[in-house]
């Protein structure tokens, strides 16, 4: 190999790689004027994501991310309010057989998609078949389908959902961006490049996608069947949106200050705590439902096989003190495997294993760890009591992870990680390497739990094998009812803090910073995702 | 003349044989698994993960999986990416023009910054003015790319208002940027640029030049710098290695579209088919530019031929 002079042809080529960029943009104008009483009409509102989704077909990719524009441009069947009750979106209504294996919706008449493909029954047929079908390698929306078997069209604006067995969680999933309903012929024309050119019935329609770069959405003229969450009817006030990406979180309050984005989510706390003293800004926390921030310990790896070694670490942790370090207050601390905000979230975790480093001593002392030989680390046998933890590199875990250090070591534990890439701290915590590893996963349906606690799950960090939590676990998947399914979650959310399976440290809050000019944005359910259709800039003047 | 061409082809099979054989081989070594990376984004409770890896072609033996990538790759086709199931090509041919537009306005700072600091420092050796232009290269050197970033963004978007902090679009976009990756670069040259002047200055030619009567500025600019610049070209085109790879911070805290998060995100998620596409494109463009390199100096030089 020769470096010789290298520079010359690569210039060459460089020149010529050079000229086939194009890549316009316009800088963002935030205006700070006051508040005027009624929504103004038109202008155009740049949103900032925090990281590049990885795909962005709904029913193909599982990113949360691709969720917060989407939104927008899909209507689902169902909406859920934010107190949790269904409320018609494209469906009218709709019934579920006694035995929970149908739902019959009957559908708007009115809606077309933004390609004049009209809604209806064989619309919905084809998207929920979509997602069924292998081919379309779904990576998530299949999960959320269930056990859907078929789908049959009884006459144009009625259709009935069969599945194999009850599952519970099926509203929820309807009422979510990854169920969206699509136009069949756009999804048809443009088979595997679909996710460049998304058709959908909702408030704005996909205009551009430039991967890594931006996504730009605009108002659909013809949008008139908003669900009863909205307060107004017709078409969406903005004109248009852009959304933005900003994955280095050092810059996204600078990009607000600078007025290159109107909202930006995810504003690290210490910036967060700067920009709320500032008048231009406003901080809006979104808590997030599903899973907190939280530690899985391994009841299958010494020492934390012991219960009384787990309870003394959850004992042994002082939340408090991590919230108000690390989530500067933003975020409540964490008490159960569900965040408060998760339907089905039960209080009575809270205050359990509170922060009380005494027991914790006590607990150790019990089970036969003692410091014999001073150096402040417990052992027993010889062995020292040290916990493996794997350390993924995001969402403040690295930081969480230094502060249980130091408190571990109060009551004589030695904490040990290892900072590791996301695919292989999974494939440590599937293997059992691990005493401990951290996570957290968003979804608004407690069903969630399954995927982590049920003893064949994929994620059964914890290495927990109780029949009883199984059959707990597969009964909340099934049952319709919401008070008895309440009363199963309860039970769910004790038997798994009882055998102290995880560590819950802190409720997943996204910190949105925005504009003062951004007047009636409010997020879904789900937490992450904007409803924009009723979004207006106060004082652009267009 | 075009049997060595053809012979230096034949040479470059082997060569991409053995990069597309070890890329593939790397990437599945580390440990993870892309099937585990996509199930914990969406709880996967029910689905299997062996089935999501049939879906993904992950499941078969290794050499079916070596031998379907290496079939496919001849007929030119690099797969799609595991997560945003589009053309690797595709994506890398969207990506690679932004980072070569910003390695080359970096390399022209660099070069530009370097040259002058250099050369002044070599002029003026042993004085406080030749101090203080080693100790900027220095800083040059040392500063952190994210730093330096951050700095510049506090300074001409927070503070003056001058520049967008982010994103990509008309030449404003381009400054900070190519600023920030070209400061980290003109030190290097700085340094070189003055070591190789101040040792052609000394050579008897320049003491001719100098007798014959010629201008300081003559002989400086047309007969020391001009060999001079022989070892720094050299190293320019090493540097432009650094740059792309510098360009993976600046594309982040800059917002930019490059191949920087792209090969790097493609690494952290184990995107298998990203990972060899991106690999063995950029190797067989480096034979490429090897091979025509090569192939110039015959033009260039009279006295090289190549039988």
């Amino acid at each position: 190999m020769q470096f010789k002079n290298t520079v010359v042809p690569m210039i060459a080529i460089s020149v010529l790689l050079l000229s086939l960029t194009a890549c316009p943009a316009q800088p963002a104008v935030i205006p700070t004027s006051t508040t005027p009483a009624a929504p103004t009409q038109g202008g155009k509102l740049i949103y900032g994501l925090t990281l590049v989704p990885s795909g962005i077909d709904p029913h193909v990719n599982a990113s949360s991310e691709l969720g917060i524009p989407l939104t927008s441009v899909y209507d689902t069947l169902v909406y859920q309010t934010t107190d949790g009750d269904f409320v018609p979106g494209l469906a009218t209504e709709w019934e579920i057989s006694d035995n929970g294996l149908v739902y019959t919706f009957h559908l708007r008449r009115d809606v077309t998609f933004h390609d004049g493909t009209p809604f209806n029954a064989e619309a919905v047929k084809f998207n929920l078949n979509r997602i069924a079908d292998p081919e379309t390698k779904s990576q998530k929306a299949v999960l959320m389908l269930g056990p859907y078997d078929h789908c049959d069209v009884v006459d144009e604006y009625t259709v009935k959902v069969f599945f194999r067995e009850p599952y519970a969680p099926f509203l929820d999933s309807l009422s979510q961006v990854y169920l969206g309903m699509a136009s069949p012929t756009a999804v048809q024309k443009w088979g595997a490049d679909y996710q460049m050119h998304q058709v959908g019935t909702g408030p704005f329609m996909f205009k551009e996608y430039v991967p890594k770069d931006h996504l730009t959405l605009v108002r659909n003229p013809n949008y008139n069947w908003a669900p009863s969450i909205f307060t107004h009817q017709g078409p969406a006030y903005l004109d248009e949106i852009e959304f933005r990406f900003f994955a280095d979180p050092a810059t996204r309050a600078l990009a607000l200050e600078s007025s290159e984005a109107h909202v930006i989510g995810e504003i690290p706390p210490q910036d967060a705590a700067r920009l709320a003293k500032n008048p231009s800004f406003r901080i809006v926390p979104v808590p997030i439902p599903g899973q907190p921030l939280q530690a899985f310990l391994n009841t299958a790896k010494f020492p934390t096989d012991d219960l009384r070694v787990r309870q003394a670490l959850l004992y042994a942790t002082n939340r408090q003190a991590i919230v108000q370090t690390i989530f500067r207050e933003y975020s409540p601390v964490a008490w159960g495997p569900l965040s408060a905000v998760t339907w089905g979230y039960d209080d009575s975790v809270v205050g359990m294993y509170d922060y009380d480093p005494d027991k914790a001593r006590t607990l150790l002392d019990e089970a036969g760890w003692q410091d014999t030989n001073g150096d402040g680390i417990r052992e027993k046998d010889g062995q020292p009591l040290a916990v493996m933890a794997y350390l993924m590199s995001w969402g403040y875990i690295p930081e969480v992870a230094t502060m249980l250090q130091a408190q571990w070591r109060e009551v004589g534990v030695d904490f040990r990680s290892e900072q590791v890439a996301y695919p292989a701290a999974l494939e440590a915590a599937r293997l059992g390497k691990h005493n401990l590893i951290m996570f957290n996963l968003a979804g608004s349906d407690p069903d969630l739990l399954r995927g982590f606690f049920r003893s064949d799950a994929n994620f059964n960090w914890a290495k927990i094998n109780d029949p009883q939590l199984d059959a707990l676990l597969d009964e909340g998947a099934r049952v319709r009812d919401s008070d008895k399914r309440q009363t199963i979650y309860a039970d769910i959310q004790a038997r798994i803090m009882d055998q102290a399976l995880i560590i819950p440290i802190r409720d997943y809050v996204n910190l949105n910073g925005m504009s003062i000019a951004v007047q009636g944005l409010i997020y879904n359910p789900q937490g992450w995702f904007p409803w924009l259709y009723e979004v207006w800039l106060a004082g652009t003047g267009e | 003349m075009v049997q060595y061409i053809g012979k230096r082809l034949l040479a470059a099979i082997p060569v991409l044989w053995g990069v597309a054989t070890l890329v593939f081989l790397a990437i599945r070594l580390v440990p993870g698994d892309p099937a585990e990376v996509i199930l914990a984004q969406s709880g996967g409770s029910s689905a299997s993960l062996a089935q999501l890896r049939t879906q993904l072609g992950l499941d078969g033996p290794l050499y079916v999986q070596y031998v379907r990538f290496l079939s496919d790759a001849l007929r030119g086709d690099l797969g799609r990416s595991i997560f945003t199931n589009r053309p690797v090509i595709q994506t890398i041919s969207e990506q690679l023009p932004h980072t070569v537009q910003l390695a080359l306005a970096a390399m022209v700072i660099a070069i530009v910054l370097g040259g002058v600091l250099g050369s002044i420092a070599a002029l003026k050796s042993g004085s406080w003015i030749d101090t203080l232009c080693m100790i900027l290269a220095v800083i040059g050197v040392s500063t952190p790319v994210f730093w330096s970033a951050l700095l510049l963004i506090l300074l001409f978007t927070t503070t003056l208002h001058w520049l967008p902090a982010t994103g990509q679009g008309d030449l404003r976009h381009l400054i900070m940027p190519a600023l920030v990756l070209g400061l980290a670069s003109s030190g290097t040259i700085a340094r070189l640029v003055r070591s190789s002047l101040l040792e052609v200055l000394n050579q008897e030619y320049i003491v001719v030049a100098r007798s014959k009567g010629l201008s300081e500025s003559r002989v400086v600019l047309r007969h020391a710098l001009r060999n001079a610049l022989i070892p720094t070209v050299t190293v320019i085109g090493l540097q432009f290695g650094f740059l792309l790879g510098g360009a993976v911070v600046t594309e982040t805290v800059f917002s930019r579209q490059g191949m920087g998060r792209l090969i790097v995100d493609a690494i952290l998620w184990k995107d298998f088919p990203l990972i060899q596409g991106i690999v063995l494109l950029s190797a067989a463009l480096y034979t490429l530019v090897n091979l025509v390199v090569d192939v110039s100096y015959a033009f260039l030089d009279p006295r090289i031929r190549h039988e």
